[in-house]
């Protein structure tokens, strides 16, 4: 008894004794999670980052957005384009971007700030990782300047909207974040600079289309980004020589149809996603999870019920009277844009059958005008559901409509200007005349008036208008006649969003009169 | 399940063979009586030995006893609470013995991590409830039964069957980290106690200061419960049957308007106010139908309980079975909940010096849920519509955009099922008198399923559900989602004790190491059209198309080292210091270890000399310690910077995943610290028939977890960075009075009471930010804020001031659209920091929060012969709560309270503090904020024991009836459904909009020993 005694004494105290674990007992990496140093293990991780930069482009919805629906509305609204659409109570923060009675508290600026940020600190990160792989030069370069073409593209619309922004272009360690150089703007000029470098890295490095996979950044998206960058900065040359270069390329042209330009299949070969007008869209596309999309872009603007019907959106950002009343009489643009609601009522015992509300193209009957909240809607983000693809759960918000974002119409206008500008209106004439005989217009003089007159319905409600009218030195004028608030000197740029003033302790500058 | 089984019954003959044996020996045959000295009442379960050896028995409950011994030997008789004795046998064969009580009634023995005790050495703050306090009341969890029970606990309880209480010790020790204390069951750490029969539980112990808890070390800092389960007692067989079956519904209910007064309202509001016209036609009113929503949904429902358990034991073994069975329908249709424990807890003396124990438990629970958003529907639902009516609902989303909550009940069905095994082995050693040496591995595994249908219902066409068809409610496809998930945590104590008393000093000192290893692994997938039958909710029964699955866990490791040493000079001075090292896997390397002392002193002042002769005071003992202890409950590893994955984009038409690495983790993120000081004073006085204790406790929490925004520029996807920034303070004082009286034979009675006070303040936010929470939806904002100097979860809202009378008094204010009828919002500040006569969100202000002052409860019993009455009360002052159903009302079309309806004001009731009739939504103001305070008797019970005389000659040993009411009345101005508000988060607490509404039960009863 005794010996037990001791044996199962010592056996105890030994169990105390190793109870204390090895040292790899306290290392456990987290469980189904992809940490950071493992993903990098992956020879792939550096494309795959690059999909992860092309991926900021469904950044959408009501939140944090790059070109999504909320871009969309700050600069359709703003101008002449749109108005807020919807319930009047609806959305009330576009209301005031409608009015230009918005302040820097207003969460569409945040948003688009964030969204920007966001996309650019993954755009920085994928950069870093690139310059650290083992890629072929050619093959790295290429990737590269993809992610600079989408960071440049970020920084020009940043710029538009805020002027000087702070300048990243590199992952700044935690501890630098606070540093002033972060956290202060930098100049309007100094952006630009990034902008111009980026872009042009892009169109040294990218291959033309065809060249590389659709949807991916070209060597002809990036020169017509460029071109446009340049035509901001009235650098005529470099405008002529980078839209020369896209349409010399001989790789883009009209779509016959301009209504088949925003649908998603060709009609006898002409228009649909990625037609030969298509220089730069968004791809969406149909998967499980429903996360290839810009969320709310099409349902955020499709007409909305006033009860009765299963309408097709929330009815926001809908094509003002005064763009409707825009377009020359014979312009197939104004249908091709504009859904108009049918406004005849149908009395409640029976009335005139052929009243029968506004039928879409693809069949799609919205009910007359007393169901209907608003009078037009924008026909460009309609995507059907009855012969386009639809979400797996039918889910409305998450409708897969590609977004263009830069179309080869806008080069010829772009090539028309500097041209115009340069003193050749022979020339503007010329690739005026391409786009305005598309949909059926007749020849007008190639002059700046008339190519200003012409970007207007060529690319009404593309996120151009606003910024384009602050470019062309007029959007006060313009938009005071239109009835809105739009103050000389300070409504040039949006406010800077208080609430990241307030996170850099006001270091961030507040832009003048805001 | 059968493996279970198997070994139970193995378990049970062991015990039958080992009680076959102790009856075998050859001595002489000693019966007696054991009474108290004091009323002669007998005394049951007194242990009897014979000196020298470890034979024993115990007396029955006619206090008699039969011990086989030898003739010339000695019995040792020893009771709790009473002075041993010792009595020669000298050939007697009949020894009656009277016991007198002891002096030191607190010579009781509390549960301490890895020990015990004797109360009169605790230099902590620690509070006891006994098990038959807690087994006394109908309810499912033991922490809801000790609600009021204990000083500076406040437990917060929700009338749902499975809930778990929300238990705050002295005040709320964490911003956005885990807020629950820490549950130690027989020595295994836990954070969900639901699968503990409250019958099997002998005492539950609450560790409250430091000097306490600081050796559960990093865990600690929201205080540490201990629950004992029952173990077998050396003496004969007993088996006790306990039951009892009630009926529960809601304790109190909200009266929303009528048809009638609903149309009145938003008609006054629309045509005086609004657009001109009548929102609700009479057409629409003709039907005369009027529903009370709340009845719809709401009903009575059934509950019982049964518990039988079987213990005894032998010197050798003893044993402790026991099977429980609880049923709760609750109060809101489809919901149901029934749960079964199995219990054997067991120990084996197989030598003098080394001991075996097995303590193994085994929980099935089946749970139907309810989505308590229904709650807050019926609430808003218009009550002209029909709830249902001829197996059709009414269509209530015709009419303000919202769902029929019954359909929403009866067309989903989620039902979870939950098996656990919870047990440990533990072993013993005790080589030399003063050491023992113990190894204990404990394992918790936790099997849960859950099956979410949702029913496919239209609500156009031939098979509509709705009585009018349209409307948004629908389902068109019924869908499936099925849950498996599966913990498994084991625990391995080891520990050494040196215990040696030499001359007048006692000296007990532990070490011990302890490692934990936790996993989770959860799947879940869903299908949609599955067939309604039942037996068809699997995966396999559904549609391909669009299917998803889901697979993820955590896993988390920890080792700690743990010593304590308790000292006490002369049984007046005493020590205590507690030294605990934990290590986990949840920190980064840098901060894997946190070390965690406390010291703690006592000085029993009623054992010095110059209090020897005095009759006063049995009991007088000063307290003080000191401690730091920690909180780790946040996510596993939030310091790993997480790769966010399958990113898509799509070139060439083909899907791409891509990977991005945009979330800012803070790579040295630790534990939240607590430092607590504690001083005391415990007394009785009069033969401790009055006793009591006053707590002064002061905590510092430094290193609290909180989320600051971060700058959109370091391209953290939600902008929020999660790290250890805060700090805040809770300070309290905590009073306990008991008095206890045995008037006569046939009169006992005693009643206690306890209070406690105690003021949180948030005293550093690193960064300078705010933590907004508490969105009740629509325009309101974020309600809360937690800033410096506010308690943490602080209202922050404009302050209303009264109604408008008139254009003159709009003239006047900062409300200049208003009109009369209106309410006055304060103009307290502007962009300057001064009024500027606008009403914006300058304007919000501190308005108290959630967090009771005081927290406070009386409790008693009293004994007339054979009839026993017991009652409990809790009650908290000084709380608010924001009423966030009524502040709600996003729809022009929700329902209202009766009372706001009729009070409104009109030019012709202008007296009155309900603004006018209005369709839009009020700002966030302290018109939403009231009282939390309430008062209620939780619990009254009367019962009546059966006489010894007529239960002897059933061979009963007791035999007890009882009536119970749970929740009898509460006393509050709150004027929503329940002052308790079970919020996760401390940041929202004290919202009511979606609760399970506090239930009263009635229930009958029985207690029936053999």
């Amino acid at each position: 008894m005794t010996t037990h005694k001791y044996l199962t004494t010592i056996i105890a105290a030994l169990l105390i004794v190793f109870s204390g674990c090895s040292k790899d007992f306290l290392e456990i990496d987290p469980q189904g999670q992809l940490t950071e140093e493992q993903a990098l293990k992956d020879p792939n991780a550096a494309n795959q980052m690059v999909g992860g930069v092309y991926n900021t482009l469904y950044f959408g919805g009501f939140g944090q957005t790059t070109v999504g629906f909320l871009f969309e509305c700050l600069n359709d609204m703003a101008s002449d384009d749109t108005d807020k659409g919807s319930s009047p109570s609806d959305f009330s923060d576009g209301g005031e971007i409608d009015n230009f009675s918005f302040t820097p508290n207003n969460s569409v600026f945040d948003n688009v700030w964030r969204g920007h940020y966001s996309a650019i600190s993954r755009a920085n990160r994928a950069i870093d990782i690139l310059n650290q792989s083992t890629f072929e030069e050619n093959i790295k370069n290429k990737l590269l300047g993809e992610v600079r073409f989408l960071r440049g593209m970020y920084y020009f619309n940043l710029v538009r909207c805020f002027g000087g922004v702070p300048k990243l272009i590199r992952v700044p360690d935690p501890s630098e974040g606070n540093n002033d150089e972060f956290q202060t703007r930098a100049s309007k000029d100094e952006i630009y600079q990034v902008i111009i470098d980026d872009l042009q890295f892009a169109v040294d490095n990218l291959p033309l289309k065809g060249e590389t996979e659709v949807g991916r950044a070209t060597k002809g998206a990036a020169q017509s980004y460029l071109a446009k960058v340049y035509m901001y900065q009235k650098n005529w040359q470099k405008v002529l020589e980078l839209t020369s270069a896209v349409i010399n390329s001989g790789k883009y042209d009209l779509v016959k149809d301009y209504s088949l330009i925003f649908r998603e299949n060709a009609v006898n070969n002409d228009g649909g996603n990625n037609n030969i007008e298509s220089i730069f869209e968004v791809q969406t596309g149909i998967n499980i999870s429903e996360d290839a999309v810009s969320p709310l872009y099409s349902n955020g603007q499709g007409p909305r019920s006033k009860g009765g019907w299963d309408d097709l959106g929330f009815g926001l950002n809908t094509p003002s009277a005064d763009l409707a009343s825009a377009y020359e009489p014979d312009d197939k643009r104004r249908a091709a844009s504009i859904i108009f609601i049918n406004p005849t009522v149908v009395h409640k015992d029976g009335g005139d059958p052929s009243n029968i509300g506004t039928v879409l193209w693809d069949g799609f009957r919205i009910p007359t005008q007393d169901s209907v909240e608003n009078e037009r809607y924008n026909y460009k983000a309609y995507h059907s559901f009855l012969k386009e693809s639809a979400p797996v759960s039918n889910n409305k918000d998450k409708k897969p409509k590609n977004i263009r974002l830069m179309r080869y119409a806008e080069v010829l206008l772009m090539y028309a200007e500097a041209q115009a500008n340069l003193g050749n209106t022979g020339e503007a004439e010329a690739k005026l005349t391409l786009v305005r005989n598309r949909v059926g217009l007749e020849t007008v003089p190639g002059s700046v008036e008339n190519i200003w007159k012409e970007r207007r319905v060529e690319l009404a409600m593309e996120q151009d208008r606003f910024f384009d009218l602050v470019r062309q030195g007029r959007a006060g004028t313009i938009l005071r006649a239109r009835g809105k608030g739009f103050v000389d000197g300070r409504n040039e740029v949006f406010p800077i969003p208080q609430a990241q003033r307030d996170l850099s302790g006001n270091r961030l500058e507040q832009n003048d009169g805001y | 399940m059968r493996k279970l089984f198997t070994s139970l019954s193995g378990w049970i003959l062991v015990f039958f063979l080992i009680i076959g044996t102790a009856f075998a020996q050859q001595n002489i045959t000693v019966r007696g009586r054991v009474t108290d000295a004091a009323d002669g009442e007998a005394l049951i379960g007194v242990s009897i030995k014979i000196k020298g050896t470890t034979q024993g028995t115990s007396t029955d409950a006619d206090g008699a006893f039969t011990i086989s011994a030898p003739s010339n030997g000695t019995l040792v008789i020893s009771y709790i609470g009473y002075e041993n004795q010792e009595t020669a046998i000298n050939n007697q064969t009949v020894l009656n013995v009277k016991l007198k009580t002891s002096a030191e009634s607190l010579e009781e023995v509390v549960v301490v991590g890895y020990g015990t005790q004797r109360k009169s050495d605790i230099t902590g703050s620690v509070a006891r409830v006994k098990g038959e306090d807690i087994a006394s009341q109908p309810v499912l969890s033991a922490t809801q039964a000790i609600q009021g029970k204990v000083a500076g606990v406040q437990i917060i309880s929700s009338g749902d069957p499975n809930s778990l209480p929300i238990v705050r010790v002295r005040g709320t020790g964490t911003m956005k980290g885990g807020a629950n204390p820490l549950y130690v069951v027989d020595g295994i750490i836990t954070e969900d106690i639901r699968n503990i029969n409250n019958a099997d539980i002998v005492s539950m112990d609450i560790l409250k200061d430091a000097s306490a808890t600081a050796i559960y070390g990093m865990r600690a800092a929201n205080g540490v419960l201990l629950i004992t389960t029952k173990k077998g007692k050396t003496g004969k067989m007993t088996i006790a049957y306990d039951a009892n079956a009630g009926v529960k519904e809601a304790s109190h209910l909200v009266n929303m308007a009528g048809a009638n007064q609903y149309a009145g309202y938003l008609n006054e509001a629309n045509i005086y106010y609004g657009s001109g016209d009548e929102l609700i036609t009479a057409a629409q009113l003709q039907s005369g139908v009027n529903t009370d929503w709340y009845d719809a949904i709401l009903k009575k429902g059934f509950q019982q309980n049964h518990n039988l358990s079987l213990s005894g034991g032998t010197d050798k073994v003893t044993y402790f079975m026991s099977a429980g069975y609880l049923s709760d329908e609750g109060i809101i249709e489809t919901n149901n909940f029934n749960r079964f424990t199995l219990r054997s807890n067991n120990e084996y003396n197989i030598a003098k010096w080394l001991k075996l124990s097995s303590l193994l438990s085994y929980s099935r629970f089946n749970n139907r849920a309810v989505d308590l958003g229904a709650f807050n529907v019926a609430y808003r639902a218009a009550p002209y519509i029909p709830a249902k009516a001829d197996g059709k609902y009414g269509n209530t989303s015709l009419s303000n955009n919202v769902g029929n909550p019954l359909l929403s009940l009866e067309k989903v069905n989620n039902s979870g099922l939950g098996n656990r095994v919870q047990g440990s082995f533990a072993f013993d050693v005790k080589p030399v008198s003063w050491l023992s040496l113990r190894s204990s591995f404990g394992a918790d595994l936790d099997f849960y399923r859950n099956t979410n249908y949702g029913y496919q219902f239209d609500n156009v066409g031939p098979n509509s559900v709705f009585i009018t068809d349209g409307g948004n409610q629908l389902r068109d496809k019924s869908d499936l989602t099925v849950t498996s998930n599966n913990a498994t945590k084991w625990v391995w104590d080891n520990t050494a004790t040196f215990s040696k008393t030499f001359d007048k000093h006692s000296l007990n000192f532990l070490v011990g190491i302890t490692a934990e290893e936790y996993k989770f692994n959860s799947l879940d997938g869903k299908r949609v059209n599955v067939p309604a039958d039942k037996d068809q909710w699997y995966l396999g029964a559904g549609s391909t198309t669009g299917a998803t699955n889901n697979n993820t866990g955590d896993k988390w490791a920890r080792n700690s080292y743990i010593s304590r040493l308790n000292y006490s000079y002369d049984n007046r001075y005493l020590l205590t210091a507690t030294f605990r090292a934990d290590g986990t896997s949840r920190f980064p390397k840098e901060n894997r270890w946190g070390y965690f002392p406390s010291v703690g002193l006592g000085w029993n002042i009623a054992e010095e000399d110059f209090m020897k002769g005095q009759q006063t005071f049995t009991t007088l003992k000063l307290r003080g310690s000191w401690g730091k202890v920690g909180n780790d409950q946040i996510n596993t590893n939030v310091y790993f910077p997480i790769a966010a994955i399958n990113l898509p984009y799509f070139y060439n038409g083909e899907e791409y995943s891509g990977i991005a690495f945009d979330q800012l983790p803070d790579k040295n993120v630790k534990w939240e610290t607590t430092e607590e000081f504690d001083m005391g004073l415990d007394f009785g006085f009069f033969n401790n028939r009055l006793s009591g204790e006053f707590d002064y406790y002061k905590k510092t929490t430094t290193d609290a977890l909180i989320d600051i925004r971060i700058p959109a520029i370091l391209g953290d996807a939600d902008a929020l960075y999660t790290t250890n920034a805060a700090s805040f303070t809770n300070k309290g004082a905590e009073f306990v009075l008991n008095w206890t009286d045995k008037i006569n034979k046939d009169w006992s009675y005693n009643i206690g009471g306890n209070i406690a006070y105690n003021k949180n303040r948030i005293t550093g936010l690193n960064g300078g930010q705010a933590l907004l929470d508490g969105n009740v939806g629509g325009n309101q904002g974020n309600v809360t804020k937690s800033d410096n100097g506010q308690a943490i979860g602080s209202f922050f809202i404009y302050e209303a001031d009264g109604i408008f009378q008139n254009d003159a008094e709009i003239a006047a204010s900062a409300q200049k659209d208003a009109k009369p009828g209106d309410l006055r919002y304060k103009d307290l500040g502007g962009p300057q920091g001064v009024p500027d006569g606008v009403i914006n969100e300058y304007d919000r202000t501190f308005a108290g929060s959630y967090q009771p002052k005081y927290t406070f409860g009386i409790n008693g019993s009293v004994t007339y012969k054979a009839f026993d009455l017991n009652f409990s009360t809790f009650g908290t002052s000084g709380g608010k709560i924001y009423n966030g159903k009524k502040a709600a009302r996003t729809d022009q079309r929700d329902n209202l309270e009766a009372d706001v309806v009729n009070n409104r004001w009109t030019p012709d009731r202008p007296n009155t503090d309900v603004p006018r009739a209005t369709l839009g939504q009020l700002p966030a103001s302290t018109y939403f904020l009231e009282k939390g305070d309430f008062f209620r008797i939780n619990n009254l019970t009367v019962g009546y024991t059966l006489p010894n005389a007529v239960l002897s000659r059933f061979k009963i040993e007791k035999f007890r009836i009882y009536i119970a009411a749970q929740n009898l009345a509460t006393i509050t101005g709150y004027s929503g459904f329940t002052p308790e508000l079970t919020s996760a988060s401390p940041l929202n607490a004290g919202i009511e909009s979606s609760i399970y509404p506090t239930t009263r039960t009635f229930s009958f009863g029985v207690n029936i020993g053999l």
